[in-house]
C-alpha cells in the first residue's frame, strides 16, 4: 500500500507544480538507483529514465563538494532544475527564468511535506500490522488466566486490555492534499440538494478508505490559504475528464463562505471521528 | 601582406594520482580569453579554482590541488550530463549551476571550450557567469 500511496502522493505533488507554475514543460521524481517514481502526463517514462541515469552519474560525483543540493542546466530560453530531497530527486524542466524562484521554493516545500507524509503513513500502518497481528491470541490467553480466579491475574488481564486499547485509538494523521478550485459543472451547480457537498477526485477517496479500512468517513475539512475552514459532504467527481487533474468542485455558496474562487489552491482532509 | 596567427605553446605538470602528468597548452585566441577571464576571477574572495579545457589543451588552477581528480570528474559527468538531458528535452543548455551542501560549481560550454569554476557557496555566480561571457 505504502508505495501506491508514495507514487499517487508524488503524482499529485507535480500536478500541483505544473499547476502552480505553468512554464513547467516537464516534471519527474526519481531515486538514486535510477527507479522513476513519478513522471507529468507530458514526460515519456523512457526519456526520464536516460536522464535520472546521467543526473545520478552526476551526483555522485557532486560528494566532493558536500553532496547535491541542487543542480541547473540553462539555455537560452529554458531551464532544468534538480533539487534532492532526501532519497529523492525531482528534476522540472521549464522555460523561461521567471517562474524559477517560485517553483525551486514551491518544491522545496511541497516535496518534504509529501515525503514525510507518505513515510508516517507507511510507518503506521507496519505499526498498525505489528500490533494487530498478536493481539488476538493475546487476549485469548488473558481470558484463560481469568478464569483461574486469581486476583493477581485477574489485576493482570486488565493492564493488558489497557495496553492492547491503546494502538486502536492510534489512526493516522489525517492526510491533506492541495487542490485548485473549480466550479460544480452539469446539473448538480443547479441542485440545491448538492449545495453543501464538494466534489473531489475518486483515487484520493480510495486513498482514505486504504488508510481508514472500514471507518466510514462523510466529511471532509477544507482550508483555504487564507486560513477560512469549513466542514462538509463530498462525492467523488464522476466526469472522467475532470477526475484525476488535481481539482476540487466546490458549489458557490461554499465558495463564498471560504472566500475563495476559481483557480485558487485549497487543501482537503478527511474528518475522522 | 597577411598576418600569420602564432599559437603560444606552453607545457604545465599537475599531480594526478601521486604520477606527474603534462599537459600541453595550445592556445587558440578564444581559449587564451577565458584564460585570461579566468585569472582574473580567481582573484575573487570565495572563488576556489577553475578547470577549463577543450579537445587538445586543458588548464587546471584549484586552490586544494589535492581536489583535482574529484573536481575534474564532477566537471566532467556535469558535462555528460548537460547535454544527454540537452538531446533528451531539446534544449541546447550549455550554462550549469550545481550546488553542494559545501561548496558550489558554475560550469559553462563555450564552442569548443568546456570551463568549470569553483566557489564557495556565498559567491554570486551570475556575476561569474556576467564576467565570463558578457
Amino acid at each position: 500500500m505504502s508505495n501506491d500511496l508514495e507514487a499517487f502522493a508524488l503524482k499529485s505533488t507535480l500536478i500541483e507544480v505544473k499547476n502552480a507554475c505553468p512554464d513547467v514543460s516537464h516534471a519527474f521524481i526519481f531515486k538514486d538507483d535510477d527507479t522513476i517514481l513519478a513522471t507529468t502526463e507530458e514526460t515519456n517514462e523512457e526519456t526520464a529514465a536516460q536522464a535520472a541515469k546521467a543526473l545520478n552519474a552526476m551526483s555522485k560525483r557532486a560528494n566532493t563538494i558536500g553532496g547535491l543540493e541542487s543542480a541547473t542546466f540553462y539555455s537560452t530560453n529554458n531551464r532544468m532544475n534538480i533539487f534532492h530531497v532526501n532519497d529523492y530527486y525531482l528534476a522540472v524542466v521549464g522555460s523561461g527564468e521567471a517562474d524559477e524562484k517560485n517553483s525551486a521554493d514551491l518544491t522545496r516545500i511541497l516535496i518534504p511535506t509529501v515525503l514525510r507524509l507518505t513515510e508516517k503513513i507507511s510507518d503506521f500502518s507496519r505499526e498498525e500490522n505489528l500490533v494487530e497481528k498478536p493481539r488476538v491470541p493475546e487476549v485469548s490467553t488473558s481470558t484463560v488466566e481469568e478464569s483461574s480466579t486469581d486476583l493477581a491475574a485477574e489485576e493482570l488481564t486488565v493492564e493488558e486490555q489497557v495496553e492492547l486499547d491503546e494502538p486502536r485509538s492510534l489512526l493516522p494523521e489525517p492526510p491533506v492534499t492541495q487542490f485548485m478550485v473549480e466550479n460544480v459543472n452539469g446539473l448538480y451547480k443547479f441542485s440545491d440538494k448538492f449545495s453543501d457537498t464538494i466534489r473531489i477526485d475518486s483515487g484520493v477517496i480510495q486513498q482514505w478508505k486504504d488508510l481508514y479500512g472500514e471507518r466510514e468517513i462523510t466529511e471532509v475539512e477544507l482550508e483555504t490559504l487564507n486560513g477560512q475552514t469549513t466542514r462538509c459532504k463530498f462525492k467523488p467527481i464522476k466526469d472522467s475528464k475532470h477526475d484525476g487533474k488535481g481539482t476540487i468542485q466546490i458549489p458557490q455558496r461554499i465558495q463564498q463562505t471560504l472566500q475563495t474562487s476559481k483557480g485558487e489552491l485549497i487543501t482537503v482532509k478527511p474528518v475522522i471521528e | 601582406m597577411s598576418r600569420k596567427r602564432i599559437a603560444r605553446s606552453t607545457t604545465t605538470t599537475v599531480m594526478i594520482d601521486g604520477a606527474p602528468v603534462t599537459i600541453t597548452l595550445d592556445e587558440d585566441p578564444a581559449f587564451a580569453g577565458l584564460r585570461s577571464s579566468l585569472i582574473e576571477i580567481n582573484k575573487t574572495p570565495g572563488v576556489k579554482g577553475y578547470i577549463l579545457k577543450n579537445t587538445t589543451t586543458a588548464v587546471i588552477n584549484l586552490q586544494n590541488p589535492t581536489k583535482l581528480v574529484e573536481y575534474a570528474l564532477l566537471s566532467s559527468e556535469t558535462m555528460d550530463a548537460c547535454q544527454k538531458t540537452s538531446e533528451l528535452f531539446n534544449l541546447s543548455m550549455t550554462k550549469t549551476v550545481v550546488e553542494g551542501t559545501e561548496i558550489k560549481m558554475l560550469s559553462m560550454i563555450i564552442g569548443e571550450n568546456k570551463l568549470s569554476i569553483f566557489m564557495e557557496k556565498t559567491v554570486d555566480h551570475t556575476d561569474i557567469f556576467r564576467r565570463i561571457s558578457p
